[in-house]
């Protein structure tokens, strides 16, 4: 991981700055799930997602990394995504969001797993007691 | 088929997907990845469409759900600029997956909704844990005009 001197690395003020959007994107979500079905929720999320999308792009001035294993990964990024949310409102009609919600908030222990196999990524013995909070904090503010 | 099964089902899609995230961001940049991550949702669109319509939704409901994507392509970008920056994938995925945390602090502040005492809790172990994740030793980067110097 890049570390420099400062005890505040970049990576950090993105890390949080996605906090707050995907914080307010459940707050939203919320709101809306009144009305709104979770499948018809998930076809307003990706056509909301698209003025992002363009956004970027025009950023880029139309100069998309275009090599083939990011193009992979990102595609199938997006489609693990919505898949798995959609086993997640199929679990949602059988059983209370009160205990699905908790048990698919573990996730990261999957993603943390390969991390360590695929990766050869290491946590020190801080960060593995952070995930240990973590992951308790998801389950109990899932409840 | 059994609850569990469809969990698991998303377990494992969304465990893997951290993977693939730091996966992509190794080899294009955060921009492109949120422009490959729509082109994946959008692959699901079609089947989504032959379910259900967006029939009978208000203009405002309709409204609420579009800004909700937006933000959470907005998110997909810091997530992947994050990444993109030196994250591992073991510090990013759990630390950015405490976002309910600012879920609760915005239907606080707005909706008038006051947390439970188990949600102050989960509040309390989700900075604790936040802040631990974050931790890093601090390593000094030294420039080859240093290093050099250090050779000699």
């Amino acid at each position: 991981m890049q570390t420099d001197r400062s005890s505040f690395p970049v990576w950090l003020w993105y890390a949080l700055l996605c906090i707050f959007w995907w914080g307010l994107w459940g707050f939203l979500s919320k709101i809306g799930s009144g009305a709104a079905s979770p499948l018809q929720m998930q076809i307003l999320f990706t056509l909301g997602m698209l003025p992002v999308a363009v956004g970027m792009l025009l950023q880029m001035r139309w100069k998309l990394d275009r090599n083939r294993g990011g193009v992979a990964y990102g595609i199938l990024s997006g489609v693990a995504t919505g898949l798995g949310t959609l086993g997640y409102y199929a679990a949602l009609r059988e059983q209370n969001a009160s205990v699905v919600t908790p048990v698919t908030g573990l996730f990261p222990v999957l993603t943390v797993v390969l991390a360590f196999v695929v990766l050869r990524e290491r946590l020190n013995k801080v960060q593995l007691g952070g995930m240990l909070l973590a992951l308790a904090s998801i389950v109990v503010l899932s409840i | 088929m059994h609850w569990m099964a469809y969990a698991s089902f998303a377990i494992v899609l969304w465990g893997v997907n951290g993977l693939f995230m730091k996966l992509g961001t190794n080899r294009v940049s955060a921009r492109s990845m949120v422009i490959w991550v729509t082109a994946g949702f959008l692959v699901l669109l079609p089947f989504l469409l032959k379910v259900t319509t967006l029939g009978g939704l208000s203009a405002g409901m309709i409204f609420v759900g579009l800004i909700a994507g937006t933000v959470n392509g907005l998110g997909n970008w810091a997530v992947f600029a994050c990444l993109e920056k030196g994250a591992k994938a073991s510090v990013a995925i759990p630390l950015t997956a405490l976002y309910p945390l600012c879920t609760v602090v915005l239907a606080t502040a707005f909706l008038k909704e006051r947390p439970t005492t188990l949600q102050w809790v989960g509040i309390a172990l989700a900075v604790a844990g936040g802040a631990m994740l974050s931790y890093e030793p601090a390593t000094v980067v030294t420039s080859p005009e240093e290093q050099a110097q250090c050779v000699r």
